[in-house]
């Protein structure tokens, strides 16, 4: 009973400072002044108003979804297929694929920004090209991690050699039967690369800065201006990082995501794969 | 005719193996242009002259013989390993008190923990200012009350951003530690019991010996963390605070004093750094994986 007790204690505490930022931050966004007493002097929606009604901040937010989904389709459509190739086919690429996992602590994000920029400032490629080649590659490690467990788990090469056993083509297999059935490992890398992603900083502001305003750019410029405006931008962030992965998850359809791996099964490895995998190091 | 087929079924598979290689090739292209060649280039300019051309050591020289440079490297390391310290104390407490309690819990709190593993960078340094920066809400109600509790403590130094920096290495510490507490099996400590050993017995020869290399990887991951991190310290500090990070940015891509071949140089050391913690890090979780099978 003690045990019990001062366990959830721990936990209480610990829920509970990890709250306050957030909390903070959204009082923040809805008090029309706060910081001459201890309690806001009043409510009010000016804040979200002004910001919605600011163009650079659409703008920023638009660039930011570009920049996103731009790269995670061409994740999608380049890594995908590779990893699977490599788990079936070439056993002994597999090592080269490893140490991906632990690529964003090795290769810290400002070294890689500064190869970028000393190989590709002053060329003809497009700084924006660059920094999508950037963020992909720090794509690499969630991808990797939750394909690779799912492979595992569906023995593919079995099924693989099964359904061309049944006369299916290789491409058909993979369409038809492969893909389908890592619809969750792709979709657990896909969320972890999306949330990374949409709040990329280091690389962007390394290679672009101020000429290219994502939302965490635009998030800085105006935390030196007026701290409530900020604090509503902080909160409209969360919102969409919430409304888009929520959009994720459904697009996967509910029925197979059941079927498989069953609800809780499949989001306690949503969790255990940030553990494992290298996590969120492009956000800090 | 058996080995005929043998030697068919051979070709066939180095056929297959060919035909994948090839859908590789998209793959590996990325992989050159964005994370080798650069890489390389790098390399290079880190041996360069001032204006881009010649072989020369004098970056790596400049580095470490000038303060303003290697000391860089002593304050990331500092902040570093007092933020990932307290970061795994805090996160072994949690993960026990997480283990004990009830799966339903456990599963909402790891849903939870990685949402706050999202809450860093800009956003945590702004939450961070409001709160206890110089007009911050804590600071002032203290102050208001009257109690110097804040004295002495500012934001905007190095103990302030190791303290921003606990916050983040907190969640991502109990998301690594979490399946090691997990595997101390409730019936080893039973078994140790009937046996006639203590729970401090216990502990001390079977769950921290089972603990340990997993608590000292996360320890390095967390460290590793933490000299790379770029975001949380450019918005709460910009360059006041020489670190690693914001300096190769600044040398790297800034206006006036950009000296891309110094910053290379600096990338380079930090690289080879974080390398080597990595494949130390790798050594422990291998102990890890061993202990399990």
């Amino acid at each position: 009973m003690r045990k019990s007790f001062s366990s959830s204690l721990i936990l209480s505490l610990f829920v509970l400072l990890m709250c306050v930022p957030f909390l903070l931050t959204f009082v923040y966004s809805i008090s029309t002044e706060w910081g001459k007493s201890i309690l806001p002097t009043g409510l009010t929606l000016q804040w979200y108003e002004q910001l919605y009604a600011d163009p650079r901040f659409i703008q920023s937010v638009v660039r930011s979804c570009l920049l996103t989904f731009g790269t995670l389709i061409a994740v999608l459509i380049i890594v995908v297929p590779s990893i699977v190739m490599i788990s079936i086919y070439l056993p002994k690429a597999e090592k080269f694929m490893k140490p991906t996992v632990l690529m964003p602590y090795a290769i810290p994000g400002v070294v890689l920004a500064t190869g970028l920029l000393r190989t590709y400032s002053g060329s003809p490629v497009p700084l924006t090209a660059v920094l999508s080649g950037g963020i992909f590659i720090y794509a690499l490690p969630f991808m990797y991690q939750s394909i690779h467990n799912n492979l595992r788990e569906v023995d593919a090469k079995t099924l693989m050699e099964a359904s061309e056993i049944l006369g299916a083509s290789k491409l058909q297999a993979f369409v038809r039967l492969l893909l389908p059935n890592i619809k969750i490992g792709i979709m657990v890398g896909s969320l972890l690369t999306f949330s990374t992603f949409l709040g990329e900083f280091q690389i962007t502001n390394m290679l672009l800065g101020g000429d290219f305003e994502t939302i965490r750019i635009y998030m800085l410029r105006v935390m030196k201006i007026n701290g409530h405006l900020s604090s509503a931008v902080v909160v409209t962030y969360f919102l969409l990082l919430l409304m888009i992965s929520a959009v994720i998850v459904k697009a996967t359809s509910r029925k197979s995501y059941k079927l498989m791996a069953g609800q809780e099964e499949t989001t306690l490895s949503i969790s255990e794969m940030k553990g494992s995998a290298s996590n969120e190091l492009l956000n800090d | 005719m058996k080995r005929m087929k043998k030697q068919g079924s051979v070709e066939l598979n180095k056929k297959i193996q060919r035909q994948a290689g090839a859908c590789l090739f998209p793959f590996i292209a990325v992989l050159l242009m964005f994370l080798v060649v650069p890489l390389v280039i790098m390399i290079r300019a880190s041996f360069a002259d001032a204006d881009d051309t010649g072989w020369t050591v004098q970056n790596y020289l400049t580095i470490m013989t000038q303060p303003f440079y290697y000391e860089a490297f002593k304050n990331s390391f500092l902040i570093s390993l007092a933020s990932s310290l307290a970061g795994i104390i805090l996160a072994m407490l949690v993960a026990q008190a997480l283990v004990r309690s009830k799966q339903r819990v456990q599963d909402r709190m790891m849903l939870f923990i990685n949402m706050t593993a999202n809450f860093a960078g800009v956003p945590l340094a702004f939450a961070f200012i409001i709160l206890v920066g110089n007009a911050g809400i804590l600071t002032l109600m203290l102050s208001k009350i009257g109690i110097p509790l804040l004295n002495g403590f500012n934001l905007y130094s190095w103990q302030g951003l190791a303290v921003t920096y606990v916050y983040f290495q907190v969640p991502l510490g109990v998301l690594f530690l979490y399946p090691a507490f997990r595997g101390i099996d409730k019936r080893w400590k039973e078994a140790a019991l009937l046996l006639g050993a203590g729970p401090a017995a216990f502990w001390l020869r079977v769950g921290l010996p089972h603990i340990l290399p997993s608590v000292f990887g996360t320890f390095i991951i967390l460290f590793a963390n933490a000299m790379g991190t770029y975001e949380t310290a450019y918005a709460l500090v910009g360059s006041n605070i020489n670190l690693v990070t914001t300096r190769i940015a600044a040398l790297v891509s800034g206006d006036i004093f950009a000296q891309p071949q110094l910053g290379s140089a600096m990338a380079v050391l930090f690289a080879v750094m974080m390398i080597a913690i990595v494949i130390i890090d790798e050594y422990f979780l291998r102990l890890v994986r061993r202990d399990m099978k």
